[in-house]
């Protein structure tokens, strides 16, 4: 079945604004699984570097969703290893083992060749016209979500007032199922309580009028939440008004919830090294490979809006992005947590 | 499969649950207080929220209360970045120390044993005790690096006159070119400048890793109608989101300048005006020595720092205005050859600087630039074409001034910018660091009583000392007095006996033969290295209190607070633990985590960690906010404030001199020290002993300085988190923006000059493009130009290092946190082309060896075709101790400083704190990459 909310909350992310800090990643961890127990590898939110091979490792071959718009497709499990990272080092013995230069600090468990961002900055092309950009991920909260329906245990559910999937972690049973449907592959198990856990909206956040972490700790003011019905809210202006936000991989059937402002990048370079400026760095197929076929309309308009600001023109769009005002990207939840008090 | 689902058959939301209360709980606190990072990152200056629970920090989040400053230009929120946000986490981490460790087996062993702070401060005051008494103070190293956790030293070296390493030489953040063009320290615009810019050149900074709460300025520009362009040799970071990508080849960035600068020439768009006015381009210079024309060749008893035009208007030679940049109804001709009679009564010809720059500009036509630059001579003209049009701002970083050559980059872009006018106006100029407002501080150990009538009288006095320095001459401005005072009493700033190191490391460290060795040096050298720095010592151009003495002293103590040498030096851990480690008999590392400094000392003094301690953030030009990081929590075991253990080493110290029945010593500038009442002296009779106590008064003079609103207090920033600066203050680089701060604008820097048209503090009164001292002269040099880096390393090493500030550390500092390091690849790791891996057999992950002259290290290759071929990238700050065999970076950097930045007699090329000195360089080195599995 494809269970509907009343309302479904989206995000989006401007990639032309997103640096690959990991802030998001870092306030999403230190929040909610820095210190939970067997969650050491699990970082609800990242952002990988594109091309590349991303976490889990290969993770756009492992399958899931519903491809073709068929029934439901349980993908490849990833393993720990595909994960990766999770890492703890030898602090004690190098600092106060008496060891001296005889070691060094090193990853005492987890993969020693893959970890949540191991790609970083590498990216693809030839110089000088290499190519790549950032790309933050987390749970597309889809309005179709595989997981909910493989799980077997009744455990996931969609949130009637928002629409975010969220799992009951009582009734997990750990089989993983959801795992295996999910295309984005942005679910962890914990091996320590045998359960498997995701992003959870940052639901206590929401639930009192304050943005979720990744969005709300961007420095880079590239992330947006809001109602995609709140016509007069950033993201829906973005997604629906502006066509500019494009889900990831919408041929995986899931209907995410996430957009994405796709990127521009620089002018190539020709043979002679001139600037070739009608030309494409990022090629327009890798492009469509993960946004669909409408990427290549939403970046015609962010140029010739782009344009129209250079000629000394107005543009809605280019102000939305610039995003005058920080708590606009909050939309409705623009709440100060520090003036909560908790009784 | 699944059936039904709780959102929407539930009667509830379905997060009534235990475990949706398991989460809600982790979010909760019960305290909540300000907190900000006061370390060297330049942004800094972001504030957060730390959340406590339990008497434990818990977690951080930005604050995001930044209002806009100016009408239509988006708020600064929310300030932050990753290491900031998991800040809390080094609190609890395992290199975390908290309790002071004394070694118990050899250096770099890492075997400690906990002692009490007593038996600790006991050990060390002895050993500086012994230093003094032995050889004097200048045998007790303290380095001056500004991270907060600096205080101890600081506050050590300030009460007794100790020598402090200028921290322009010691980490290296300084742009000789800058200061040779301007005399100034970094003018810097504020960050929401940046929005402004219609043109933005990244160039030399790689802002995407180093400015990630202010890097949404640039995108948001560019949205704004602006344009991007990024020159970088690498496919850089912060190319990705540039609308252009120059890809410059290493270490030619002067030559592609140049070009620009010769194509706006040729078309004849430079701004005639702006030049004339505000740059010595119009000073006419003898074409038969190169030097300007100075009054004393034209008329017996003329001034030697009076300079002339050639008015086109009257056709006669014009005094040049020292009082005024306005050329007051004269045309300063720009070209031609003009004959000017001497005092002797012969007869000179003469030409306008503007005219030599032509003929050297000749070398650079972008034909010929972009053989030496490797790029497209129509990319140099569509770029020339769009500076000379557009407000336009280089957005530099640190990293020009780390080559060899960066003075001459950086004076060919200053070139670039004063041809197009691009200035003293919004949305132009140029980037770099620069901080202000910390009077407070600095001047506390100044004042003689506490209060803030001590401040104010501080202030009549500071005021008297400028009047009597400007006394006579009423041409000096403020930015000259100002510099005049600091030129003569180094401490004004609070910064103690600083000194600029490089003659240090020349006699002590183990550069000397380094920098003699032909290989390493410039080929317009005439001379050995050495034979340049005698020459600099003997006619007395520097401090013989520093230049001379450390011939004969030998470093006997040294004191790194919140540092960490042994990663930072140039030149390497394996110099220092070769030349300098044998000579200590004392090393002191006063730090909140370990590092590799202090598994090499013999005491590791456990300081509080940001959020244990109260202070205020880096006060920067960049975002001119006052920024509270308050004390969330107690500190840690054992550890105290930096101000407690600094305060604590100054009691002991005086005990322990007492005992020895030493009550004074002569410094090296022979003032003498009295060590009675040290402490007294230093807290006003217990006054001001606590931090909390200490700290308000040092905001409320802050206030009476005029740097904070009336009426600023520790109390009324609680409340408030940050408050914007009013003022400059009287210490610090303030003076150097040369504007005045408007409470409703963006700052723009060089405004007095611009606007006012006040003239500069350099040796000819305006931006200074020719440098005629007979050093530059010799090397070629009196003009911009370009110069290939020497081969430091090794000629005949295949590729070249170029590094930067990295992603995920703010130098070393965050680089252990184990969070971060999950980030990356936990490791430390060098980047490589990858059809340059192909040819070597190389593959991604794989350990390899760097190599050349100067040292190895082992480090992961990471692979990437957006790194330029024959480039390796090692972006700096991994801890040495994750290196397999410790060697790290730094061991690969010669660390040489260029023999110009010894000139110290040439009008503004004269030493003062964080001003011109010797800098060593790191970049450009050559290497080759060996496999070693």
């Amino acid at each position: 079945m494809n269970p509907g909310s009343r309302r479904q909350l989206a995000w989006v992310f401007d990639l032309n604004k997103c640096i690959g800090c990991q802030t998001c990643s870092v306030a999403c961890k230190v929040l909610w699984n820095d210190k939970e127990e067997g969650a050491d590898h699990q970082w609800w939110m990242t952002v990988n570097t594109q091309p590349g091979r991303g976490t889990p490792r290969d993770w756009e071959t492992m399958g899931g969703g519903y491809p073709g718009n068929d029934g439901i497709q349980l993908g490849k499990l990833p393993t720990p290893e595909e994960f990766g990272g999770g890492w703890d080092f030898n602090y004690d013995e190098v600092l106060r083992g008496g060891h001296g230069r005889s070691v060094h600090l090193e990853k005492t468990s987890g993969s020693k060749s893959w970890g949540m961002n191991w790609d970083e900055d590498e990216g693809g092309g030839e110089f000088p016209n290499a190519y790549y950009f950032y790309l933050p991920r987390m749970c597309n909260h889809c309005t179709r979500p595989a997981c909910l329906e493989a799980c077997p245990s009744d455990a996931l559910f969609k949130r009637e007032e928002d629409g975010l999937v969220l799992r009951d972690e009582d009734a997990c049973q750990g089989n993983e199922q959801c795992a295996r449907a999910c295309p984005y592959k942005k679910i962890y198990f914990n091996k320590a309580r045998k359960v498997s856990q995701h992003c959870i909206g940052c639901f206590p956040r929401i639930e009192k009028g304050v943005a979720p972490a990744c969005v709300r700790q961007c420095p880079g003011r590239a992330a947006f939440i809001g109602f995609l019905d709140d016509e007069a809210g950033y993201v829906s202006k973005l997604v629906r008004k502006w066509k500019v936000a494009l889900p990831l991989h919408p041929e995986m059937g899931t209907e995410p919830n996430v957009y994405y402002v796709p990127p521009l990048a620089p002018a190539p370079l020709r043979e002679d090294g001139g600037f070739d400026e009608n030309a494409q760095r990022i090629p327009m197929a890798y492009l469509e490979s993960l946004f669909g076929g409408s990427v290549r309309g939403a970046l015609d308009v962010l140029r010739s809006e782009l344009d129209r600001k250079r000629r000394g023109l107005d543009s809605e769009l280019m102000d939305l992005l610039i995003l005058y005002r920080w708590q606009d990207a909050l939309g409705h939840l623009d709440r100060d947590p520090a003036e909560i008090t908790w009784s | 499969m699944a059936s039904a689902n709780r959102g929407i058959s539930g009667s509830s939301s379905g997060t009534d649950g235990a475990w949706a209360n398991r989460y809600r709980d982790r979010w909760s606190w019960d305290k909540v207080t300000y907190g900000s990072h006061s370390v060297d990152c330049y942004p800094g200056g972001c504030l957060w929220r730390v959340f406590s629970k339990d008497g434990k920090v818990v977690r951080e989040e930005q604050a995001g209360i930044a209002t806009p400053v100016e009408a239509g230009i988006p708020d600064m929120n929310p300030m932050g970045c990753q290491k900031g946000a998991c800040w809390s986490h080094c609190l609890y981490s395992q290199d975390r120390v908290t309790q002071p460790l004394k070694r118990v087996g050899e250096r770099g062993e890492g075997k400690f044993e906990p002692v009490s702070w007593d038996d600790a401060l006991t050990d060390i005051a002895d050993a500086i005790l012994d230093a003094i008494e032995e050889q004097g103070p200048e045998a007790v190293l303290t380095l001056l690096t500004p991270e907060v956790g600096a205080m101890p030293a600081r506050l050590l070296a300030t009460s007794l006159g100790l020598p402090t390493t200028d921290g322009n030489a010691e980490f290296q953040d300084f742009s000789p070119g800058w200061h040779l063009t301007w005399g100034l320290f970094n003018p810097t615009a504020s960050m929401d400048d940046w929005f402004l810019a219609e043109l933005t050149l990244i160039w030399h900074a790689n802002p995407v890793y180093t400015n990630i709460q202010w890097y949404h300025y640039l995108a948001e520009a560019r949205y704004n109608g602006g344009e991007v362009v990024t020159v970088a040799p690498d496919y850089s970071p912060s190319a990705i989101h540039a609308d252009y990508h120059v890809p410059v080849r290493i270490g030619t960035d002067a030559a592609l300048a140049l070009a620009m600068c010769k194509v706006i020439i040729d078309a004849e768009l430079y701004q005639k005006q702006f030049v004339q006015e505000q740059t010595d381009l119009p000073l006419l210079v003898r074409r038969d020595d190169g030097r300007f024309l100075r009054e004393c060749d034209v008329s017996e008893g003329g001034r030697d720092d009076q300079f002339f035009w050639w008015d086109a208007l009257s056709g006669s030679l014009t005094a040049a205005p020292r009082n005024t940049l306005a050329t007051m109804g004269v045309d300063p001709a720009l070209d031609g050859i003009y004959t000017a009679t001497l005092k002797d009564g012969k007869t000179v010809e003469v030409e306008p600087v503007f005219a030599r720059l032509r003929r050297r500009l000749e070398d650079y036509t972008p034909e010929r630039a972009a053989e030496i630059c490797r790029i497209n001579p129509e990319n140099i003209r569509t770029l020339a074409r769009k500076v000379a049009t557009r407000k336009t701002k280089i957005f530099i970083g640190w990293n020009s001034g780390k080559y060899y050559h960066g003075d001459l980059m950086e004076r060919a872009m200053a070139l670039l910018l004063g041809l197009t006018g691009n200035w003293g106006k919004k949305g132009t100029g140029t980037r770099s660091w620069a901080v202000m407002g910390m009077d407070g501080t600095s001047f506390m150990h100044r004042k003689q009583g506490p209060g803030q009538a001590e401040a104010q009288k501080l202030i009549s006095g500071m005021i008297a000392m400028r009047q009597l320095v400007s006394a006579g001459d009423p041409t000096m401005t403020p930015e000259m007095i100002q510099n005049r005072v600091a030129e003569q009493a180094v401490e004004l700033g609070g910064l103690g006996n600083t000194f600029p190191p490089a003659f240090l490391w020349y006699h002590q460290f183990g550069y000397k033969e380094r920098w003699d060795d032909p290989e390493n040096n410039d080929p317009s050298m005439k001379r050995s290295f050495s034979e340049y720095l005698e020459e600099a010592v003997e006619k007395g151009w520097w401090d013989p209190s520093y230049s001379k003495r450390y011939e004969q002293v030998t470093p006997q103590v040294l004191f790194e607070s919140g540092g960490n040498l042994l990663r930072r030096q140039r030149g390497g851990q394996k110099l220092l633990l070769e030349h300098l480690w044998p000579k200590l008999k004392m090393i002191v590392s006063c730090d909140y985590r370990i590092t590799t400094t202090g598994l090499y000392s013999d005491y590791i003094l456990p300081a509080a960690q940001h959020y244990e301690k109260l202070g205020s953030s880096m006060p920067s030009v960049h975002h001119l906010n006052y920024v509270l990081c308050d004390r969330a929590t107690e500190p840690a075991g054992d550890s105290l404030p930096d101000i407690e253990i600094g305060l604590r080493l100054v009691e002991k110290f005086e005990e322990r001199a007492r005992k020895r029945g030493l009550k004074e010593f002569t410094d090296s500038k022979g003032n003498v020290r009295n060590l009675e009442n040290l402490t007294a002296r230093l807290t006003f009779d217990g006054a001001l002993r606590d931090e909390e106590k200490r700290f308000d008064e040092s905001v409320r003079d802050n206030a009476v300085y005029g740097i904070l609103p009336k009426g600023t207090t520790l109390e009324t920033l609680r409340e408030k988190g940050q408050v914007r600066f009013t003022n400059w203050g009287m210490a610090g680089h303030g003076i150097s923006q040369a504007s005045t701060l408007r409470p409703d604008e963006v700052h723009n820097p060089l405004r007095w000059h611009t606007e006012d048209k006040i003239p500069y503090d350099t040796l000819v009164r305006r931006a200074q493009y020719y440098i005629d001292h007979e050093w530059f002269l010799e090397a070629g040099e009196e003009l911009p130009m370009h110069k290939e880096p020497p081969n430091h390393g090794g000629a005949k090493r295949r590729f070249q290092m170029t590094s930067g500030h990295n992603r995920w550390s703010i130098h070393s500092m965050n680089m252990t946190n184990n969070i971060i390091l999950n980030t990356h690849r936990g490791e430390p790791f060098v980047f490589v082309n990858d059809a340059d891996a192909t040819e070597l057999g190389i593959e991604n992950g794989e350990q390899v060896r760097l190599v050349n002259n100067d040292g190895d290290c082992l480090i992961a290759a990471k692979i990437s075709p957006s790194c330029r071929p024959g480039q390796v990238i090692l972006y700096n700050g991994f801890e040495p101790y994750m290196h397999e065999n410790w060697y790290s970076q730094a061991d690969l950097e010669a660390g040489h400083v260029k023999h110009l930045g010894m000139v110290g007699n040439y009008g503004h090329l004269k030493y003062r704190v964080f001003s011109w000195q010797p800098i060593p360089a790191d970049r450009a080195v050559r290497v080759d990459i060996e496999r070693v599995r």
